[in-house]
């Protein structure tokens, strides 16, 4: 039986101690996409949570520089086979397609966030009052990956 | 996370992180890398097996400590890795310079 559509909304202080919070609630969401749990359940939502926990990070070091009162609301949005995190904070503002690919030979210790979240979800982000970035998955898209278990191309 | 540092001899030294690394965890981390960076070691093999999650400041931690090593003319092994963080440092091609073949059973003092 396929799970109903699901909606959950989260509200929390831009705080990494959060971090735990709001990964095992996009953990528990991902049970609602799918009762299933095969290998292709699983790296949809290791990497739902990869991704998540990416941005989450970003919102509290860069959009608020550890600014501890800044608000954070997240809303999940599931139904079968398919997730969409919105993340809004009230921040400073960043326009994704302007971080540059890390250089891999490198060997960079940093700005690979953005990085992954690209190559593991669908992004989509407004800038603004609050800042809107929206993460998207389908179960289908982990399921025609698996094998690169990573989500590589 | 918690991690363990042993000697296997002189100059070779495991550091084995467990757990979840990530933007929480890793500053206790990094108190440890700089210790270890400093005591300029010949060899240091960094035991992920039982590393469960990780995110891109902790590989960002291990990359510094890797460079460190390396720079003072040290080798640096991963190995262990699995699951998500073997999907971490694939994705990051960190799995073409830095992960090892399995290390061999430490019959190190731990401290």
């Amino acid at each position: 039986m396929m799970p109903e559509p699901a909606l959950i909304k989260i509200q929390m202080l831009g705080r990494l101690q959060h971090r735990d919070l709001v990964l095992r609630s996009v953990a528990a969401a991902c049970k609602l996409v799918n009762a299933r749990s095969d290998n292709a359940w699983n790296d949809f939502r290791t990497q739902v949570v990869t991704a998540v926990g990416e941005a989450f990070n970003n919102v509290v070091l860069h959009s608020y520089e550890g600014q501890d009162e800044g608000i954070v609301e997240i809303e999940i949005q599931t139904r079968p086979d398919h997730i969409c995190i919105e993340l809004r904070d009230w921040g400073a503002s960043f326009d994704p397609d302007a971080v540059p690919l890390p250089d891999f030979d490198s060997l960079p210790e940093s700005g690979l966030g953005i990085f992954i979240i690209k190559t593991l979800m669908d992004i989509q982000y407004t800038p603004g009052r609050p800042n809107v970035l929206t993460l998207s998955k389908s179960l289908a898209s982990s399921a025609k990956e698996h094998g690169t278990v990573d989500g590589e191309q | 996370m918690t991690f363990t540092v042993s000697t296997i001899n002189a100059g070779v030294i495991r550091l084995a992180i467990e757990g979840e690394l990530d933007a929480v965890t890793v500053p206790d981390l990094r108190k440890e890398i700089d210790r270890l960076a400093t005591s300029s070691p010949k060899r240091v093999e960094i035991d992920l097996s039982s590393l469960r999650m990780v995110d891109s400041s902790g590989v960002g931690a291990i990359v510094s400590l890797y460079k460190r090593v390396r720079g003072a003319g040290g080798e640096v092994v991963v190995a262990g890795l699995r699951d998500q963080p073997l999907a971490i440092f694939r994705l990051l091609r960190l799995d073409r310079v830095m992960i090892g073949a399995d290390l061999p059973v430490p019959s190190a003092n731990s401290r």
